[in-house]
């Protein structure tokens, strides 16, 4: 007794190990995990493919009673070999916010969003669509679909949508980050096939990114980079000097779009100096002898004019390319969100066929993709092409999918949706009514946002199905929908190699929220059409469903058994056609033996006039605006990665610009001082990052600011529709000192 | 028409028959779906497949004989042996690849289950270079387990060790009183303060994974291995410390001799700066330390007056005692876990914190029994011994004690180096504002003393050469005060340029109300009252010298937050946007 007095006496005094140190104690965490906090200590784990980008990492769900109580990244998943990016880390977080929508909410006599039960929720939707439809034709209702949901949701939400409710136009925000690359794969390739698996990154020799900054974007596949053992040349094509232009070793700081000019100029200087690949051109390309025709006229003299890259530069470039065993090209979102990106795509698939990169290890044309799923939404989504990347004007591929899914062909629509851009173009002549929008943030993300309440507020009926109920877009909606997220419900995403990997349901739906999937069974049934799908019982069942719309396409998968072989083989690429084995952690490139999926098994050389900049610069709008990922905590509109107080800290919550020195000199802008960047379009007040990153004549600001897409032009690429988000004049002015 | 009406009709009430008979398996569906939504059993299919798999290999019980899964990838990473006699472990940072994706920061968070927004590493960006050849580099930091810990030289309660070891410098969370003062003497901003537990953490290098062979939560994270574990020597520490090549943007690594490498095979170009380099932001305020200062340093002040002349009865000695308790009432406030309070003396040794606390400690006592000797010099007479303290000797030592408490205050700031709070210049603003206060308050209490005991020409003469001395003393603390902005004129954008900026820009308005109440209340006022104090008009005198009082407080008080808000801290570089803390 006395003793144990004067122990406390003595811990009152120093106290070593009290609760306050006890809640940092460590222990093994069990599962090859090591050690865990011990507060946090699983008692199962199981693997998930992260929902925010497209790298498809592979995290381990730590669970305490079947729920998820912290993550880390799974060590044996062949993507991301034990590591994460600062948002898979923390992809539980935001599914714990207060704006996650709980209930249904209506838009009351008052015009407020007020909370209301599903069965009210799911009539009003059917009655107000179907009205519309009535009085204004099946078409005049759309929907917008999204790269963040599992194919199975995708599929089912496309079939509901075109074949049950009988809509005609229907996009996905993935038309924001991928369509240029799908449309550039299609008419080279034959088929939307980005050829590559990750482990190409360790194999190249020679790795050329493109309006690239994996560093920043997608650090996993930096991380393979990293691993590359053969000692590789780096080469960074951006206009500016990036975390990835800054560990290459070249950086090629091209005028902002350019890019077409500097390829066609690449494409000539090698074929004149015989740097080709001639057996493979023979072999396995069509055109190449117009192609040659075409860049002829790109000499060198032009494209170090026309690029602003000097011709010691281009030869040193094209080189480069030349000595390389190995060469490997990969672009991303400064390619695809261009006036002209399909065919700076086709120009850096033709450099790759010339010189006969592709299909061999460490090679390659490849596109990274943006979205989580955005592959997915590619062959799934019923969107663009028909279920399984399937062509809706032709009548063999309707009645195949008809046959496939036991419907009536003539549900199928025999002409193809309209793309984002002519949905909101819809929107704005009247022709659309009624619009319902899924898992994405159109009044953030949308290029020319200014437009974009407006357009809103002209529709008869605008329903939001979101996880957070305060968006920007639900902000304008008459019914928001709440939606289960990412860790609370089960399907399937494909990621840039074409990985189909599992994600798993280990988190509980906040209040009334339900799965996407629930949503549409429900519309469907309230619709009148749920006989249709009623083989569509579960996100598994339905993966079976994309099995047989699979069948015979380049994307086949029905070698895979099911969601237990996803598991243990740790995702699988497709293709993979019944009977073919496969290891599991394999990882497998396309196009081995040269064979492209046109008729004739050869690619094509595609090729054009470059176009002028559709908003050049002027005197009064004298700088070009480039938009971009700010850092590797951010996501897009930030509706999730905002809610992590860790991710928080990791970016600058008040919008910045990076200006160079020189320009900042002559306006009088100060570092670290407010200016206003203003386009013809908006402004936006914005703290100076003065910093030689971005050359002058440049700005930079990072897209996740609400009001960035008030400055961005409106100009889209032909062939793909994708919004060009990286070309915009604007003026820059201080604002005085804050 | 009447078909069609009829038609229309029997339609309807078709329809609502339809929708009724919809409506109620809708219900069901709805609460079909919402049982299945709660369901999480599919998951423990796949879990369970997983955790046979770990188990087929080892069960988890044995998994600590196991290495991890993920150890074939940093096992390179971190030292094969444990560092032995004049040797310790330290971060080594390849600057080279690391390429700013900040997964460390997360790691940290997640791997040591840290409170929302915690995280023990952070990452910063150096930019410059020219215009051909532009540069940018992130930098990742942590703590730096230094030699000479500034977090455990300052600690007031020995709740940092450094292990002689490994040299890990540990934090030790239940011995933490929260003064967070270590957050002020550590250069690199690595103790952070928890508002929920009222206690700093920090990095302690996942000590515990390192001692099973497992690599920090950083050290794991890292997709380009850029962060490692190295045995340093302390000796090849101290030789690089010597230097000023630590890291660009850094502190000086002579303060505190931090272990970490930081290493790079590429030219750094001179003009390298923190991306928040010129990104000026208010520090926090402190406003219990700020309340605590000045009423210290007006308690001592007004000690130190009256011990100058007995002409000072027992109404001002209370009044400055009262003020001095005050003081330390908020002083406390500002603890995490004042209930700990008593613990603070254990860092005497290393601590100007525990010094402070210990001088203050003793003289709120004397200061007491001092006002008690003046108050009741007969009870003192009789008791033997006791009668010694009716001299002018325990005045003194009231004063003495209370003057090397400012000191200790002084020495608390200024091991913090940072410019703005360097020995001079807090010498002066502490000692100064103990000199205006503790004049203005003798000038009201010497008035109510004299209105209550209508004693008349000595009074008025006493306040006459006070309120001169007021003067004098307001002027020369507002002109010193004023020095700092000669610094923004500045060709270096240096730290008190930036104290300047801000006290100008955005902190204009504490420096309006500083200036602006210390002028009226130390100069104006006691000017009126030098011109009119006539004997025979107290209630005005005593008016015009309390709102002296007053205005000096306030001035002094605004100028003391200035203090702590204005004042630029040495630290990591930052990135953009990033906020001084």
């Amino acid at each position: 007794m006395s003793s144990s007095i004067l122990e406390r006496a003595k811990t009152l005094l120093r106290d070593p190990s009290g609760v306050l140190t006890q809640d940092l104690v460590r222990s093994p965490g069990g599962f090859g995990l090591g050690q865990v906090p011990t507060k946090l200590k699983p008692d199962a784990v199981t693997t998930s493919v992260c929902g925010f980008c497209s790298t498809g990492c592979g995290l381990d769900i730590h669970l305490r009673e079947g729920r998820a109580i912290s993550l880390s990244p799974a060590t044996d998943y062949p993507v991301n070999l034990g590591i994460a990016c600062p948002k898979g880390w923390e992809a539980l977080t935001p599914l714990e916010s207060e704006d996650r929508a709980t209930a249904p909410l209506m838009r009351d006599a008052r015009g407020k969003l007020a909370e209301t039960d599903w069965e009210t929720a799911i009539q009003t939707f059917v009655d107000r669509m179907k009205a519309i439809q009535s009085e204004h034709g099946k078409d005049s209702v759309a929907f917008i679909s999204t790269g963040q949901i599992p194919s199975e949701e995708m599929a089912l939400l496309g079939a509901l949508a075109k074949f049950g409710m009988g809509m005609v136009h229907g996009d996905g925000n993935t038309r924001q980050c991928m369509a240029t690359a799908v449309v550039a794969y299609k008419q080279a390739f034959g088929f939307d096939a980005p050829p590559y698996t990750y482990k190409d990154f360790e194999e190249s020799d020679v790795l050329v990114f493109v309006g690239a900054n994996p560093c920043i974007a997608h650090p996993i596949m930096w991380e393979r980079v990293c691993k590359n053992q053969r000692n590789p040349k780096i080469i960074v094509i951006d206009p500016r000097r990036t975390e990835t232009a800054m560990a290459a070793a070249l950086h090629v700081p091209l005028r902002p779009k350019s890019d077409l000019r500097l390829f066609y100029g690449l494409a000539n200087l090698l074929i004149e100096r015989e740097w080709i690949d001639r057996e493979f051109i023979e072999a396995h390309t069509l055109g190449f002898e117009e192609f040659r025709r075409h860049v002829a006229r790109f000499t060198l003299e032009t494209t170090a004019q026309d690029t602003g890259i000097a011709a010691e530069q281009l030869e040193q470039l094209a080189s480069a390319i030349h000595q390389g065993q190995r060469v490997s090209f990969w672009w991303t979102m400064g390619v695809n969100q261009s006036h002209e990106g399909v065919r700076v795509a086709q120009s850096i698939i033709n450099l790759a066929l010339i010189t006969g990169n592709i299909g061999k290890p460490g090679t390659g044309a490849n596109s990274i993709t943006g979205q989580c799923n955005a592959m997915g939404s590619r062959l799934f989504s019923n969107t663009t092409n028909l279920l399984g990347g399937h062509d809706f004007t032709n009548v063999a591929h309707r009645n195949k999918i008809a046959d496939v899914l036991g419907i009536d062909a003539t549900v199928i629509p025999d002409r193809n949706s309209w793309a984002y851009d002519q949905i909101m173009e819809g929107v704005h002549r009247g022709t659309i009514k009624g619009l319902w929008i899924i898992a994405t943030n159109t009044a953030h993300s949308w290029i020319n946002q200014a437009d974009v309440p407006d357009l809103l507020g002209k529709l008869d009926f605008l329903v939001v199905q979101d996880m957070y109920r305060n968006t920007e877009t639900a902000e304008h909606a008459d019914l928001v929908l709440p939606a289960a997220g990412w860790a609370e419900k089960d399907g399937t995403f494909i990621n840039s190699e074409r990985r189909i990997g599992l994600i798993k349901k280990v988190a509980r739906a906040p209040g009334d929220a339900l799965a996407d999937f629930h949503i549409f069974k429900l519309i469907a049934e309230a619709w009148g059409c749920g006989a249709m799908f009623e083989r569509w019982e579960s996100p598994e069942a339905v993966f079976e469903i994309l099995k047989s719309v699979s069948a015979g396409q380049p994307c086949d998968i029905t070698g895979i058994e099911g969601y237990e072989m996803l598991e243990s083989h740790r995702g699988i690429q497709w293709p993979l056609p019944k009977g073919q084995p496969v290891k599991p952690r394999s990882e497998r490139r396309l196009f081995a033996n040269g064979r492209f999926f046109h008729a004739d098994g050869k690619a094509r050389f595609l090729f054009e006039e470059p176009q002028a900049l559709p908003e050049p610069t002027s005197r009064r709008y004298p700088f070009l605006l480039l938009t971009g990922r700010g850092s590797s905590s951010q996501w897009h509109t930030q509706t999730r990665t905002s809610k992590s107080a860790v991710l928080r800290k990791l970016y600058a919550e008040e919008p910045y610009v990076e200006i160079s020195p020189d320009d900042a000199d002559r306006l009088g802008i100060q570092p670290h001082s407010w200016v206003t960047v203003r386009s013809p379009r908006g402004s936006l007040k914005a703290r100076a990052f003065v910093t030689r990153v971005v050359r002058p004549g440049q700005v930079f600001v990072p897209m996740h600011y609400a009001k960035t897409n008030q400055l961005t032009f409106p100009a889209f690429d032909p062939y793909s529709r994708q919004p060009a988000y990286k070309a915009a004049s604007v003026s820059v002015e201080p604002l005085g000192r804050a | 028409m009447e078909s069609v009406v009829d038609g229309s009709v029997f339609t309807g009430a078709q329809e609502t028959e339809k929708k009724n008979k919809v409506a109620l398996p809708l219900l069901g569906k709805i609460q079909q779906a919402q049982r299945s939504q709660a369901d999480l059993t599919a998951v423990e299919r796949f879990a369970r497949v997983h955790e046979q798999q770990s188990k087929s290999s080892g069960s988890p019980a044995s998994s600590t004989q196991q290495p991890p899964a993920q150890a074939r990838y940093y096992r390179n990473l971190i030292p094969l042996t444990k560092p032995g006699a004049g040797e310790q472990y330290a971060f080594e940072v390849d600057l080279d690849v690391c390429t700013g994706c900040k997964a460390c920061v997360t790691a940290c968070h997640r791997m040591n289950g840290l409170e929302d927004g915690e995280a023990w590493r952070s990452v910063g960006l150096l930019h410059g270079g020219t215009s051909s050849e532009p540069v940018q580099q992130t930098v990742t930091t942590a703590c730096h387990h230094c030699l000479d810990p500034a977090c455990m030289n300052g600690c007031p309660v020995g709740a940092y060790e450094k292990s002689s070891e490994t040299g890990i410098v540990k934090h030790l969370d239940d011995q933490c009183i929260g003064c967070q003062y270590c957050m002020l003497t550590c250069p690199y901003e690595v103790p952070q303060f928890s508002e929920r537990k009222g206690i700093v953490r920090k990095c302690d290098m996942c000590s515990d994974r390192l001692a099973e062979g497992e690599a920090p939560a950083c050290v794991q994270a890292c997709p380009n291995e850029a962060i490692s574990i190295r045995v340093v020597s302390t000796q090849s520490v101290l030789e690089d410390a010597q230097g000023d090549s630590f890291l660009p943007g850094a502190p000086s690594p002579g303060i505190t001799a931090p272990t970490t490498t930081y290493k790079t095979n590429k030219p750094q170009p001179k003009n390298l700066l923190p991306a928040d380099f010129f990104s000026v932001r208010p520090a926090h305020t402190h406003r219990p330390l700020v309340i605590m200062l000045v009423l210290t340093q007006l308690s001592v002040g007004a000690f130190c007056v009256q011990s100058l002349s007995a002409a000072f009865g027992p109404l001002h000695a209370w009044v400055a005692l009262g003020t001095g308790l005050l003081a330390l009432a908020a002083s406390v406030l500002h603890l995490g876990r004042p209930q700990y309070a008593f613990r603070a003396f254990i860092g005497l040794r290393t601590s100007w914190l525990s010094r402070e606390i210990i001088a203050f400690g003793m003289f709120a006592p004397l200061a007491a029994a001092y006002a008690l000797t003046l108050w009741k010099p007969e009870w003192f007479g009789d008791i033997p011994f006791a009668a010694a303290l009716l001299g002018p000797e325990l005045g003194f030592a009231v004063a003495g004690v209370g003057l090397l408490g400012v000191f200790c205050s002084v020495m608390l700031y200024h091991v913090t180096r940072r410019v703005f709070w360097s020995a001079g210049r807090t010498a002066f603003r502490f000692y100064m504002t103990a000199a205006v206060l503790g004049i203005a308050t003798t000038v009201c209490t010497t008035a109510i003393t004299a209105a209550w005991t209508s004693s008349e020409a000595s009074a008025a003469a006493l306040i006459r050469q006070l309120g001169a001395a007021l003067m004098l003393a307001t002027a020369i603390k507002l002109a010193g005060d004023a020095t700092l902005f000669l610094h923004l004129r500045d060709k270096q954008f240096g730290d008190l340029k930036r104290s300047a900026v801000l006290m100008t820009g955005e902190l204009w308005r504490w420096t309006f109300f500083r200036f602006a109440a210390g002028a009226i209340g130390g100069v104006l006022v006691p000017g009126a009252l030098l011109l009119s104090a006539t004997p025979t008009q107290w209630p005005p005198v005593v008016a015009a010298s309390a709102a002296s009082l007053v205005f000096c407080l306030i001035g002094e008080i605004f100028e003391r937050s200035l203090f702590f808000a204005a004042v630029s801290a040495p630290r990591m570089p930052g990135t953009i946007g990033s906020a001084a803390r």
